[in-house]
């Protein structure tokens, strides 16, 4: 089920913001997009989630599981979005922020031992009722990561997901990150300016490619 | 080119901030004095005590009096239910097209439109909603005798309906626009776009997001001004009385009657009705808040239920026409309001007069001239010594670099908002009371003063979130360049912020002339404003006088917006950043 580009290219008014973009992602590969700040790869990304602004035109296919998903609307696309900062919803303790990524349907007791497997697999036995403010850095970001998945997305977007984390964390959360997409098996596009970022499959430098 | 080295030292920030200490000051103590003696000098005479009507024997008399009288029950009923319905409705109602319709484009225009409908007057509001709705209003008119077959007015009681009905949907139709501003403010301080994104990514609908993600962040900061309306529904004076139920009253409006009564005894029953009122408007409050504690228990478990779908994104079209309808009706009373202004005769059921005139403008000119350089006078007083005060005090926490600090003062002068949220007519009374100690009752000081008590919240509430968030460092890099806090502070600070704090001035400004209640008591009868004319006159039959007269309170504010708006915009044509 990979997660295909298909000559995508993005303009505003009339002017494009890079020379088009073809990639081709399989299931538990981490492509990575390099470039510089404002080479538009974090557009290039919204473009894939579904979130482009008003004023940006998408050119090009892209594709999910052989799907043309241009035209859907976000929330159809299951696909899931990871940013620098955690976005944890500040209102709701740990466990309902879980419980918000998953499927309706379930039963309240069946939802709690979904959320507590996957904070136990993560490290974070018996964090349902804290309070997201009181966690740290890596906690949240762990947890930020876990509510993506919990949704089962199709794929997986990653905006410079450890640029807010300190050297040793980084490599922890890394680490953490590629073994539940290899996990998962579902394709992955991480954008980062960062080259000790780089993930291990396909590499496209946004800066220099033409 | 030479460099110049600094000729005067640095003043010390230590002896700025003690300078700057004395705005505060000012206001902590005079709001505490004010609002404390205003209780105490209606508490007082509600036990019987009343020296300057010869009252001084402590009795529970006037309660007694009061719970006997025939036309309590029902005045608080009213009051309970349409305040009550109003909070309720205007909350409701923000909070769904909110969900329902935020970022469409009918909610983009309505957005644009927000400033002229919250610098509407309520008593000119309520002038031209009653002319639409009354049985020989507007409406009637379009749809006879065609549709309903009247030749005549109906006899039904519209507006003045004996459930209060019609106030309450003049007030919600208020309230509402006034919560979206304050919600419009809210949403600054959480990254939209970005939340939006991860709650759709999940696989939500933008509205399920708003409902469940967006909206219980932007609570918090909303609850002050919630607060601010339950108060306000449950003790309006001026549109009840020009809308509300009449036989018997609301109870702030029966309260004012018995103020207004030459015999003492029912001066001291009022005191007890103001009492009694404000007992309601605090156990309102108190319930609104375990109303909010409730709703969080009951929607934890329900807001991380995994429900996608939702009743809000088919209902949208439904959120749509409320909007388009509520500003519909602000333009319609408006547009009510010119044609009777301009009217000599118009007959039932005609849809338009059948002659028209000059003649009340013309009339108006003379009659209006001393209440209306009363109402400007008064205003840009009341508002500028408002401003005065306000920047003060901001820039005094500016200097608090601490945060413990900074939230301690924070605290404290959270006492401005206390006029907000108690009855005008719980404490006005008392107010009087000790201006007429200190023989200022019926002075342009008293009455001043009696204003900026009002305004004062307002500056704060719109002026205080984009002053706290202003780049701190420019201030730095200013002050270390031009060699003086004070020009720093004069030449970049206030340049850069006269957008916000001239919108300030604005919204101050129409509190100043919408205020009717501090007007009637301070003023003591001897100063009339467009406001007290306007309440006047509304009760009055000629239509046409009332007309103008809500014209002239509606125009003034108006016109102040326009400046606020227009005068930044011409200082800094050429300057792009500060257009936005």
């Amino acid at each position: 089920m990979p997660l295909e580009l298909k000559q995508v290219q993005i303009t505003r008014r009339g002017e494009a913001l890079f020379a088009p973009v073809s990639l081709n992602i399989s299931p538990g590969e981490t492509a990575t997009v390099m470039g510089a700040s404002g080479c538009g790869k974090s557009t290039l990304l919204s473009a894939i989630c579904g979130s482009l602004s008003r004023g940006f035109t998408l050119r090009g296919e892209i594709l999910l599981k052989g799907r043309a998903i241009n035209a859907i609307p976000m929330e159809r696309r299951n696909i899931g979005i990871l940013f620098q900062d955690d976005l944890l919803f500040p209102h709701m303790s740990i466990g309902s922020n879980l419980a918000f990524a998953l499927p309706a349907g379930m039963v309240r007791h069946q939802r709690e031992k979904k959320v507590t497997h996957a904070l136990n697999q993560a490290g974070l036995e018996g964090f349902e009722d804290r309070d997201p403010a009181t966690l740290s850095g890596g906690q949240r970001a762990r947890v930020s990561l876990l509510r993506t998945l919990l949704a089962n997305p199709g794929a997986l977007l990653l905006d410079e997901p450890f640029s807010r984390l300190d050297q040793g964390l980084k490599g922890q959360i890394r680490a953490f990150l590629f073994a539940q997409v290899k996990k998962m098996n579902i394709p992955a596009l991480l954008v980062t300016h960062d080259p000790g970022d780089m993930a291990e499959g396909p590499l496209i430098d946004l800066t220099t490619h033409r | 080119m030479t460099f110049t080295p600094q000729k005067r030292p640095l003043k010390s920030p230590t002896g700025i901030s003690k300078f700057l200490l004395v705005f505060p000051g000012i206001v902590f103590f005079t709001f505490l004095a004010t609002v404390g003696a205003g209780l105490l000098g209606t508490w007082l005479p509600s036990l019987g005590y009343l020296p300057a009507m010869g009252k001084t024997a402590l009795t529970l008399h006037p309660w007694t009096e009061l719970f006997k009288h025939p036309a309590l029950g029902g005045a608080v009923r009213s009051t309970l239910i349409s305040g009550w319905g109003i909070a309720l409705g205007a909350f409701l109602l923000s909070g769904l097209l909110f969900a329902m319709n935020y970022g469409s484009r009918t909610w983009r225009v309505m957005e644009k439109m927000l400033a002229p409908i919250l610098s509407v007057p309520h008593a000119a509001f309520a002038i031209g909603l009653s002319f639409l709705i009354s049985p020989g209003g507007w409406l009637v008119r379009m749809v006879s005798p065609e549709l309903t077959g009247f030749d005549l007015p109906p006899d039904w009681v519209i507006p003045k309906d004996p459930h209060g009905i019609s106030l309450m949907i003049a007030l919600i139709l208020k309230e509402t626009p006034f919560l979206i501003l304050v919600m419009a403010g809210a949403l600054q301080q959480i990254d939209y776009s970005a939340t939006m994104a991860v709650g759709r990514s999940l696989g939500y609908r933008p509205a399920q997001v708003r409902l469940k993600i967006i909206l219980p962040q932007l609570f918090p900061h909303m609850r002050l001004s919630l607060y601010a309306v339950i108060a306000y529904s449950l003790s309006v004076v001026d549109m009840s009385m020009i809308l509300g139920p009449t036989t018997p009253p609301t109870l702030p409006v029966l309260v004012v009657q018995w103020f207004n009564d030459p015999m003492p005894d029912a001066r001291l029953m009022g005191a007890a009705g103001a009492t009694l009122l404000l007992g309601m408007v605090l156990g309102s409050l108190f319930l609104a808040y375990l109303l909010e504690k409730a709703a969080t228990a009951l929607f934890k478990w329900r807001m991380a239920n995994g429900k996608r779908e939702t009743l809000l994104s088919p209902m949208a079209p439904v959120g749509r026409t409320l909007l388009m309808g509520g500003m519909t009706v602000f333009i319609l009373a408006m547009v009510i309001l010119v044609l009777w202004s301009f009217t000599w005769r118009w007959q039932f059921p005609d849809i338009l007069p059948e002659r028209w005139s000059f003649r009340f403008w013309e009339k108006s000119i003379h009659a209006l001239g001393p209440p209306m350089v009363k109402t400007l006078l008064i205003g840009l007083a009341s508002t500028i010594a408002g401003l005065v005060l306000t920047i003060g005090c901001l820039e005094y926490e500016s200097t608090l670099l601490e945060p413990h600090a900074a939230n301690r003062y924070k605290k404290y002068m959270s006492i401005i908002y206390l006029p907000l949220l108690l009855p005008q007519v719980a404490f006005i009374f008392g107010v009087q009371m000790m201006l007429t100690w200190f023989h200022l009752d019926a002075s342009a000081t008293g009455l001043v003063w009696s204003h900026l008590i009002f305004v004062l919240p307002y500056l704060f509430l719109t002026l205080g979130s984009t002053y706290r968030s202003f780049d701190r460092r420019i201030m730095t890099t200013a002050t270390l360049l031009s060699g003086s806090p004070m020009k720093a502070f004069l030449k970049v600070k206030l340049p850069m912020l006269l957008r916000p704090i001239l919108f300030s001035f604005a919204v101050g400004f129409s509190v100043s002339v919408a205020q009717y209640i501090p007007t009637l008591f301070i003023g003591a009868g001897r100063f009339s404003t467009i406001t007290t004319e306007v309440v006047a006159l509304a009760g009055g039959s000629d239509r046409r006088v009332a007309a103008v007269y809500a014209l002239y309170q509606q125009l003034i504010p108006m016109g102040i917006y326009l400046l606020a708006i227009f005068v930044p915009k011409l200082m800094f044509m050429n300057r792009k950043l500060m257009q936005r």
